[in-house]
C-alpha cells in the first residue's frame, strides 16, 4: 500500500493545505508563503470599503455644501462617486503596491501570482473587477431589498452565498476573481534571524570538569522532531524567565535531562547546576550526528525511525 | 567551542554565509518601503543576485540542516525576497498609454468577430422590434416595460412625443442627470450582457436581442407619427456610443461563452483565462464608451436642440471610436 492510499481524510486535507501554501518561483526552489484566512481577507476588505466610502461621503458632503447639486440627486451622485473612487483604488493600490491595498497592508496579507513569477497588470484589474460582481453587486442588492421582490432577495441571497463558499471550498482561499486571474493572497512572512544554538558556547559550572561528551550509539536514539523540540527550549532558556516560572523551570530541566540519561544510557551523573549545559552539549553533538546521518541519505524524522526502518526493511 | 573547525557543518555553512543574508533583508525591506525605484543601480543589481544566492542556500540548508530557527529565516526571507524581485516593474502612466495605443484597439481586432455577433444581434432584433409594431401596436407594451417608457406609447400624443425629444427641462440635465444615467437601464444591460456571456454565450444573445426589440419598437413608434428624422437624432447623439458599448460588451461576454463551449486543446478553464485577455479589455472599453456616452447624454442633449448638429455630432463621435479601434497600434512594417 502507499502512503497516499493509507491517510485518513484528515490528514489528506492537512497535506493539501500544507501544500496549498507553497510556491515554485523560476528560480525552482519551493518557498513557503501561507495563505491568508477569511479573517484577515475579511478585515482588509472591511478597511478598504470604509477608507473609500469615507472619502465619498465627504465628497458628497461637500458638494452639499457647494450647491453644485439638487438634493433629490445626491444619493445617485453619491454611490456613482463610491463607485469611480473604489474601482480605480483596489486596481491602482495594488497596481502601485505590488499587490497590497491599504487595507491589506495593515494586515500584512498581499496578493501574488498563483504560477509563480510576477503579478501582471492584467491579473490585478481583472481580479479588481470582478471583486465589483462578487462582492458590491450583492452587496448593493442586499442593501436595496425590498420585502415585495421575493426572487430578486432569493437570488441574491443565492448569489452571497455562492461569493462566500468558493473562497471556502478550495484550499488557496481563492475567490471567482483569483481564479480567473490566475493569483491568490497570502500572509507576508517575517523573516527573524535568531542565533545559531551551536555557536554558543557550553560552560560547565566548574572549569576543572571535562566537557560532556556524548558516544555515537547514545546518538541513535532521537530524529529531527525531538531534537527541535529540544532546540525550542533551549531558546526559552535564552529569554527572560520570571521569578515565579524559575523553580517549575529548573524542575522540567530535570525531568528532561532525566529522560534522555534514561533513554540514552548516559551513566555519569549531571549535577543541577550543569542541567542547561548539558542539554547544550547534547543538543549540538544530537544535531551534528543527525544531520551527518541526513548528508548520508539516513532521514530521522522523530524517535520511532527505528521501528519504521524495520518495518520497511525487509521490502527494500 | 566557537572556534570555527569545531563547529558542525551546517554552523559554519551558516556562518559563512550571514552576512549576505543580513544584506539582502535589508534591501528587501527598503524594496518594500520605498518601491524598487529607490534602490540605486548596485542595490538593484545585489538585490536580484543575492535573491539567487538565498534561494540556493535554502535548497542547501533544507538538505543539510536541521536548526529550525535558520530553516524558518531562510524560507521568509526568500519569500521575501521574492515578492520584491518579481513585483510589476512598469509606470502607471506606461500602463495607461500602452492600453489606449496598443492593447486595447488590438484586443478589439483580434474579437471583431465577437463584437461583429453583438452588432448583429442588435440590429437583428431591432429590426424585428420594427416590423413588430407596424404589425400590431400592442407589441410595444410587451416589449417595453411602463417605467421605461415613460409615458411614451402608441397612446401618447404626437405632441407630448415631440416635447420629450426636443425638452429644455432644466432639472434633468448637469451632473444629476449624468448620475442617473449612468445607473439606468442601458448600463445594467452592458454589465451584464459581458457577465453572462459566461453561461455559453445565449444569454448575452438574448439579452442583446431583446435590447434590440425594444429599440425597434421605440423608433417604429416615433416613425409612425412622422416623427422618424427626429428620434434618428435623439437617438444618434448619445446612443452611437452607447449601442456600440453594449455590442462590445456582448462581444466581450459571447468571447467568454465560446471559449466554455469550444476550448479546443485546452481544458475549459485554461481556455476561459485565454479568452478573459481580450475579453477583459473589450469590457474596460465598454465602460469607457458608457462613461463617454453619459457625458453624451447629461450635457451634449440638453445644449444641443438641432436636429442635423445631434446627427453630426452622434455619428461624428462613433466615426472616432472606429478610427480608434481600427487604426491604433498597429505595428509599422
Amino acid at each position: 500500500m502507499s502512503a497516499v492510499e493509507t491517510m485518513t481524510r484528515k490528514e489528506r486535507r492537512a497535506e493539501r493545505r500544507r501544500a496549498a501554501g507553497r510556491i515554485m518561483p523560476p528560480e525552482g526552489v519551493e518557498l513557503g508563503l501561507p495563505i491568508a484566512g477569511i479573517g484577515a481577507r475579511l478585515g482588509a476588505q472591511i478597511t478598504d470599503i470604509l477608507l473609500t466610502l469615507g472619502f465619498a461621503v465627504s465628497l458628497v458632503i461637500l458638494l452639499v455644501f457647494t450647491d453644485i447639486a439638487g438634493p433629490n440627486t445626491v444619493t445617485v451622485i453619491g454611490s456613482l462617486l463610491f463607485f469611480a473612487i473604489r474601482v480605480p483604488y483596489y486596481i491602482l493600490t495594488e497596481l502601485v503596491w505590488n499587490g497590497q491595498t491599504l487595507g491589506k497592508r495593515l494586515m500584512k496579507i498581499k496578493v501574488v501570482s498563483h504560477f509563480g513569477g510576477p503579478l501582471t497588470t492584467h491579473a490585478l484589474v481583472l481580479r479588481n473587477i470582478l471583486k465589483e460582481a462578487e462582492v458590491f453587486l450583492p452587496a448593493t442588492l442586499v442593501l436595496t431589498l425590498t420585502a415585495e421582490s421575493a426572487l430578486a432577495s432569493w437570488i441574491a441571497f443565492a448569489w452571497v452565498l455562492m461569493a462566500l463558499a468558493i473562497p471556502l471550498s478550495n484550499p488557496h482561499r481563492m475567490r471567482l476573481g483569483d481564479m480567473l486571474a490566475g493569483t491568490h493572497v497570502v500572509h507576508l512572512p517575517d523573516p527573524i534571524l535568531l542565533s545559531d544554538l551551536a555557536k554558543t558556547p557550553v560552560s560547565t559550572a566548574r572549569e576543572e570538569d571535562k566537557p560532556i561528551t556524548f558516544l555515537s550509539h547514545q546518538l541513535d536514539h532521537y530524529g529531527r522532531f525531538e531534537l527541535q523540540t529540544l532546540e525550542t527550549l533551549l531558546r526559552a532558556q535564552d529569554g527572560r524567565i520570571q521569578a515565579n516560572q524559575a523553580a517549575r523551570n529548573t524542575a522540567t530541566l530535570a525531568s528532561i535531562v532525566e529522560r534522555i540519561r534514561k533513554k540514552i544510557g548516559y551513566s555519569d551523573a549531571v549535577a543541577p547546576e550543569d542541567h542547561e549545559a548539558f542539554l547544550r552539549a547534547f543538543y549540538n553533538a544530537q544535531r551534528a550526528h543527525l544531520e551527518q546521518r541526513q548528508i548520508f541519505g539516513d532521514r530521522r524524522s522523530d524517535k520511532h525511525h527505528r521501528a519504521e526502518k524495520a518495518e520497511n526493511g525487509p521490502k527494500t | 567551542m566557537s572556534d570555527d573547525a569545531v563547529l558542525i557543518r551546517s554552523a559554519r555553512f551558516r556562518q559563512e554565509r550571514e552576512a549576505d543574508w543580513v544584506r539582502l533583508e535589508a534591501l528587501v525591506t527598503k524594496a518594500e518601503k520605498g518601491g524598487a525605484q529607490t534602490l540605486d543601480f548596485a542595490e538593484a543589481r545585489d538585490l536580484a543576485s543575492l535573491y539567487r544566492q538565498a534561494t540556493t542556500s535554502l535548497a542547501i540548508a533544507r538538505e543539510i540542516s536541521l536548526d529550525r530557527a535558520l530553516l524558518n529565516y531562510l524560507e521568509a526571507l526568500a519569500a521575501r525576497a521574492y515578492l520584491s524581485v518579481y513585483a510589476p516593474q512598469e509606470r502607471l502612466g506606461g500602463i495607461f498609454t500602452r492600453f489606449f495605443t496598443q492593447s486595447a484597439p488590438r484586443a478589439m481586432r483580434q474579437s471583431w468577430f465577437f463584437v461583429l455577433m453583438g452588432f448583429l444581434c442588435l440590429g437583428l432584433g431591432a429590426f424585428v422590434g420594427y416590423i413588430l409594431y407596424f404589425e400590431s401596436a400592442d407589441w410595444f407594451y410587451v416589449f417595453i416595460p411602463a417605467e421605461l417608457a415613460g409615458g411614451r406609447g402608441p397612446d401618447a400624443s404626437t405632441e407630448f412625443l415631440r416635447s420629450i425629444i426636443y425638452d429644455e427641462d432644466p432639472e434633468a440635465s448637469g451632473l444629476g442627470a449624468f448620475a442617473t444615467y449612468l445607473f439606468s437601464h442601458n448600463t445594467r444591460i452592458a454589465i451584464f450582457v459581458f457577465g453572462l456571456g459566461v453561461f455559453a454565450c445565449l444569454p448575452a444573445v438574448l439579452l442583446t436581442f431583446y435590447n434590440g426589440l425594444l429599440i425597434g419598437a421605440f423608433v417604429a413608434l416615433h416613425v409612425d407619427r412622422g416623427l422618424g428624422w427626429d428620434i434618428g437624432g435623439w437617438l444618434s447623439i448619445h446612443g452611437v456610443t452607447e449601442l456600440s458599448a453594449i455590442c462590445i460588451a456582448c462581444g466581450g461576454g459571447l468571447k467568454l461563452g465560446a471559449a466554455v463551449l469550444f476550448p479546443g486543446q485546452r481544458t475549459r478553464s485554461e481556455a476561459l483565462r485565454h479568452a478573459g485577455r481580450d475579453a477583459l479589455k473589450l469590457a474596460l472599453i465598454a465602460a469607457l464608451m458608457l462613461l463617454a456616452a453619459a457625458v453624451l447624454e447629461g450635457f451634449g442633449r440638453q445644449l444641443i436642440q438641432d436636429m442635423t448638429t445631434r446627427y453630426a455630432v452622434g455619428w461624428g463621435i462613433g466615426l472616432l471610436w472606429l478610427a480608434w479601434f481600427v487604426l491604433a497600434g498597429r505595428q509599422r512594417a
